[in-house]
């Protein structure tokens, strides 16, 4: 990639992430060495901030642990207050690929869209999947379908790129979900967003431990959903519809 | 003789809220619907058969359970209320720690 004019910057949240995240950060840097990275640190309890200082990389500390969606948020308001025109969500364990999230960027430039998600089922990019998590997926892309009309395959991928105008629609949300995947997908559509999804490689993740983890917590994590796009859809419907399309 | 026991507590309830107010350890705003409580507390126990009154108006057969009923009413109301003053509260709170952080980092930079 070689346009330059354009300020990316990746946001990385981590919460103990010691073991992995010296790989990313080094990763972006020999991939994707236009952009600026920023992590932000959730209130980790290990050495993830000493790690990040080492690296001579921005780093953020959230006061209290916000978890992973409002981190998310802070490193996009802080893209916001900064004029950065592209801002690239990454994990920082070591999943989602630097390489690939160029791909993402040209993408959101070449399209103009507004949001690029990095799909792991657009097409068979050979990532092995549990079963219970392929239906979960498969439930949510039905919903967005029949919301929006729009095949998004895999909307729980937190590997996106934003540009502007949604980093600004962002940092201006009052209440930024917590669980910020399908529900915000569908929100964005129903609002006139451009939404576009590349198929990009992942890894799976080596060290430490999924957010979505053990039987409760997806059940938990499913209601939650299904709750809030409910509302979403009501919210949707009628006057903030129409005000978007004059 | 029943009566003057709840006279009594309803009177301490209000002399306690209208303290804490005084001392201000508690917002004027926020105390509005205790007092309102307590008073009306205060005024069932001086006029017990106000509420059988009440009841027959409505047409409830058994005036005490209209009693629960409002009891329940209310308390459903103020917990309602303190729900949705939680909500808002974390919502702020959120953003105050993202400004926070953004400035601290700011702030360091500057420094350096």
């Amino acid at each position: 990639m070689k346009k330059n004019d354009k300020k990316v910057l990746f946001v990385i949240p981590a919460y103990n992430e010691e073991e992995n995240i010296k790989k990313v950060l080094d990763e972006i840097k020999k991939d994707a060495s236009f952009a600026d990275i920023l992590v932000i640190n959730d209130c980790s309890r290990d050495n993830t901030k000493k790690i990040v200082l080492e690296n001579d990389v921005k780093c953020i500390d959230n006061i209290f642990n916000m978890r992973y969606a409002w981190a998310v948020q802070t490193g996009i308001k802080y893209a916001y207050q900064n004029n950065y025109d592209y801002v690239v969500q990454i994990d920082a364990d070591g999943q989602h690929i630097a390489k690939e999230a160029v791909k993402l960027v040209e993408c959101a430039e070449k399209e103009n869209a507004d949001i690029v998600i990095g799909s792991r089922y657009l097409k068979d990019m050979g990532y092995p999947c549990p079963l219970f998590r392929r239906v979960g997926t498969k439930m949510f892309e039905w919903t967005i379908k029949c919301f929006c009309h729009e095949r998004i395959a895999d909307p729980l991928s937190g590997f996106q790129c934003l540009n502007r105008r949604i980093i600004e629609k962002y940092s201006k949300m009052g209440e930024y979900p917590e669980f910020p995947d399908a529900n915000l997908i569908i929100d964005m559509l129903m609002n006139g967003y451009k939404i576009v999804e590349v198929p990009v490689k992942m890894r799976l993740r080596e060290n430490g431990e999924s957010m979505h983890g053990g039987i409760i917590k997806p059940i938990k994590y499913m209601i939650n959903m299904f709750y809030t796009i409910f509302f979403i859809v009501i919210q949707n419907i009628g006057w903030r519809r129409r005000k978007n399309h004059e | 003789m029943n009566r003057s026991y709840f006279i009594i507590l309803s009177i301490i309830v209000i002399l306690y809220v209208v303290n804490i107010v005084r001392k201000k350890k508690f917002s004027i705003k926020e105390s509005f619907w205790w007092v309102f409580a307590s008073v009306v507390m205060l005024l069932l126990s001086i006029f017990p058969y106000s509420i059988d009154w009440f009841a027959k108006k409505i047409g409830v057969d058994y005036p005490p359970s209209l009693l629960f009923v409002l009891c329940i009413i209310f308390l459903l109301f103020i917990n309602f209320r303190n729900s949705r003053r939680i909500a808002e509260l974390q919502m702020k709170v959120v953003e105050l720690g993202q400004e926070l952080a953004i400035v601290k980092e700011k702030v360091n930079r500057d420094e350096k």
